[in-house]
C-alpha cells in the first residue's frame, strides 16, 4: 500500500477520514440494524448482551451517522452528486463497460454515472433514514401516521442503501484492482487513472495541479507566474 | 390447547369496574394519580398500568341520554399487528390464540403501538417497556378463568373455547335483535376478546368499525423486508458471478490507449 514513485494522488486526507468515518458508522448501522430487522439475526445482540443495548447502539452511531453524511455531501456533492448530459447517459447507456465488453467506454471525470448513482443515494435515503431513526427513536408526542409509516421507510432504506454499498465495496477492491489504495494513501497508479478517471487526469494535468508521488508538487503558484 | 374467547357483553354490563379492579389486584399495578374528565371513566384512558378499562359514554336516547359501556383491553387479534411488529420476540402468540407479553425480551421499541389496530399497548418511561393485557395468562395456565371473567357479578363476561362463545355470543344477538351484533370474529383473523354490542360499533367512541393491521406493517414486514433480503442476496450473487464471469476490470497499464500524457 506504500505508494510508489510516479502515483497519482486522488484523494485527500479529509476525503479520506470523511469516507472512512462514514463507512463504519453506517457499517455499524447495518449490522445492528439487521439484528433488530429479523429475528434470525437476533443473535447479532449476543455480544453485547442483548437486543436492548443493540438498540442503543444502533441509535447512538446513528447521531455519529449524521455529521458524517452532512460532511460527505458537503464534500462530494459538487463532483458526484451532479449529472453531466450528454456524456453520462452515454456511459449508461453501455454500462460502462462493467457488464459487457465495450470497446471504448466514455471516458469519465472524477466520478462516473454510477459512482453518482451511489452517492445520491446515500445522500437521499441517508436523509431518510436520519430523519426516520429519530422520529422512531422519539415518536411519542408526533401523530400517529406519521410515525407508523417511518417504520416501512426505514426499512425501504435499508432495501436502497445496502445493494449500493455491496457493489460499492466489491467494485473498490477485487471488482477493480488497485482501487482500494485510493482510499487508504490517497494515491493511485497513473493506469487506474487512465482507465477510471480520464477526463479528471488530463483536466489535472492541463492545470497543473496533479500531485505525483515523489515529484515536485507541479502547484498553481508554478502555472500562474 | 383450544382456542379461549373472553365474551364481553355490553348488554350485561353495569360498569361497576369489579372486572377494572380485579385485573389492578392480579397484575398487580397500583393506581396512578388521575383526574375528574367529567366521566365515571377513570383513569380517562389505557395506561401502562391499567390494562383495561370501562368506557362510559353518553348518548342520546328519547329525550334523554343513556350509557353505552364498553370494556376496553387488548383484543387478542389472531393476526395481531403487534407480533407482527415486535422485534424481539417479546409479544407472542399463545396456545390459546391470546397475545402475552414477556417483558424481559422488551426493548422498549414502541413499534407495537403504531402496529395495534386498537391502540391498546402503553409505554412507560420508567421501566423502558411496553405493557398491555395478557388475557391473565399466569391464570390461564393453571386451568383459570382471567381475573376480569372471574370478578364480573352479572356474567357480562365469559370464558370458554372459541367456538362456544361465538355461539353464545350469536345466540345473545339473535335474542337482542335490533343493530345488536358481535364485534370481534371477522376481523384481523378473529380476536380472542369479542364483544355483543346492543348499538353500531360506529356509535361507540375509539372504536374502529372495520379494524385491520395498519397497512404501514403490511408495507414493512411484508413488502420492504422480503425485497430487501431479495435485493441483499441478489447483489451478493450478482457480485460473484460478475466476477467470474465477465472478471475484474484491467486497471493495469498493458493496454491503455492514452499514454502518459506528459
Amino acid at each position: 500500500m506504500i505508494p510508489k514513485k510516479g502515483m497519482i494522488k486522488v484523494s485527500d486526507v479529509w476525503e479520506r477520514i470523511i469516507h472512512w468515518w462514514l463507512a463504519a458508522t453506517c457499517l455499524l448501522l447495518i449490522v445492528t440494524g439487521l439484528g433488530m430487522m429479523f429475528h434470525s439475526f437476533n443473535f447479532l445482540a449476543a455480544p453485547v448482551g442483548g437486543l436492548k443495548n443493540l438498540k442503543l447502539i444502533h441509535n447512538f452511531t446513528g447521531l455519529l451517522f449524521i455529521p458524517a453524511l452532512f460532511f460527505a455531501v458537503l464534500t462530494w456533492w459538487k463532483e458526484a452528486g451532479i449529472f453531466k448530459f450528454p456524456e453520462d447517459l452515454e456511459w449508461v447507456k453501455v454500462a460502462g463497460g462493467y457488464l459487457w465488453h465495450v470497446d471504448n467506454p466514455p471516458e469519465t471525470g472524477r466520478y462516473n454515472p454510477g459512482q453518482k448513482a451511489f452517492f445520491l443515494a446515500v445522500a437521499g435515503f441517508g436523509g431518510l433514514m436520519v430523519i426516520s431513526g429519530l422520529i422512531m427513536w422519539f415518536p411519542l408526542s408526533l401523530p400517529r401516521i406519521l410515525v407508523a409509516w417511518m417504520y416501512p421507510l426505514h426499512a425501504m432504506g435499508l432495501l436502497v442503501i445496502f445493494p449500493f454499498f455491496f457493489i460499492h465495496l466489491y467494485l473498490g477492491t477485487i471488482g477493480v484492482p488497485g482501487s482500494a489504495p485510493a482510499i487508504f494513501t490517497g494515491y493511485v497508479t497513473r493506469s487506474w487513472c487512465e482507465k477510471q478517471c480520464p477526463k479528471w487526469l488530463k483536466e489535472k494535468e492541463k492545470e497543473g495541479t496533479l500531485e505525483v508521488f515523489g515529484e515536485e508538487k507541479k502547484a498553481a503558484h508554478g502555472g500562474h507566474h | 390447547m383450544s382456542e379461549k374467547i373472553k365474551l364481553y357483553d355490553a348488554t350485561k354490563c353495569t360498569a361497576c369496574r369489579g372486572c377494572q379492579l380485579a385485573c389492578k389486584q392480579w397484575n398487580q399495578l397500583p393506581a396512578k394519580q388521575t383526574y375528574n374528565s367529567g366521566s365515571y371513566q377513570n383513569p380517562p384512558d389505557l395506561q401502562s398500568n391499567t390494562w383495561m378499562l370501562i368506557r362510559f359514554q353518553e348518548v342520546a336516547a328519547g329525550n334523554g341520554v343513556k350509557w353505552l359501556y364498553r370494556k376496553e383491553a387488548c383484543m387478542h387479534c389472531t393476526h395481531a399487528g403487534c407480533v407482527k411488529a415486535c422485534p424481539s420476540g417479546a409479544l407472542h402468540h399463545t396456545e390459546y390464540g391470546t397475545v402475552s407479553m414477556d417483558k424481559e425480551k422488551c426493548i422498549g421499541c414502541k413499534e407495537c403501538i403504531y402496529a395495534c389496530p386498537f391502540n391498546v399497548p402503553r409505554y412507560d418511561a420508567k421501566t423502558d417497556k411496553i405493557s398491555k393485557c395478557d388475557m391473565c395468562f399466569s391464570r390461564l395456565d393453571n386451568g383459570l378463568e382471567p381475573a376480569c371473567v372471574k370478578a364480573c357479578p352479572t356474567a357480562a363476561l365469559k370464558f370458554g373455547d372459541k367456538e362456544d362463545m361465538i355461539k353464545v355470543a350469536e345466540k345473545r344477538v339473535k335474542a337482542l335483535g335490533g343493530d345488536a351484533a358481535v364485534y370481534g370474529p371477522g376481523f384481523v383473523g378473529g380476536t380472542h376478546m369479542i364483544y355483543v354490542l346492543p348499538e353500531k360499533a360506529g356509535v361507540y367512541t375509539d372504536l374502529p368499525v372495520s379494524p385491520r393491521v395498519p397497512f404501514s406493517v403490511i408495507a414493512w414486514k411484508d413488502l420492504f423486508k422480503p425485497l430487501g433480503l431479495l435485493a441483499a442476496s441478489g447483489v451478493l450473487a450478482g457480485a460473484f458471478l460478475h466476477y467470474i464471469i465477465h472478471g475484474p476490470k484491467d486497471t493495469s497499464g498493458g493496454n491503455a490507449h492514452h499514454g502518459g500524457g506528459e
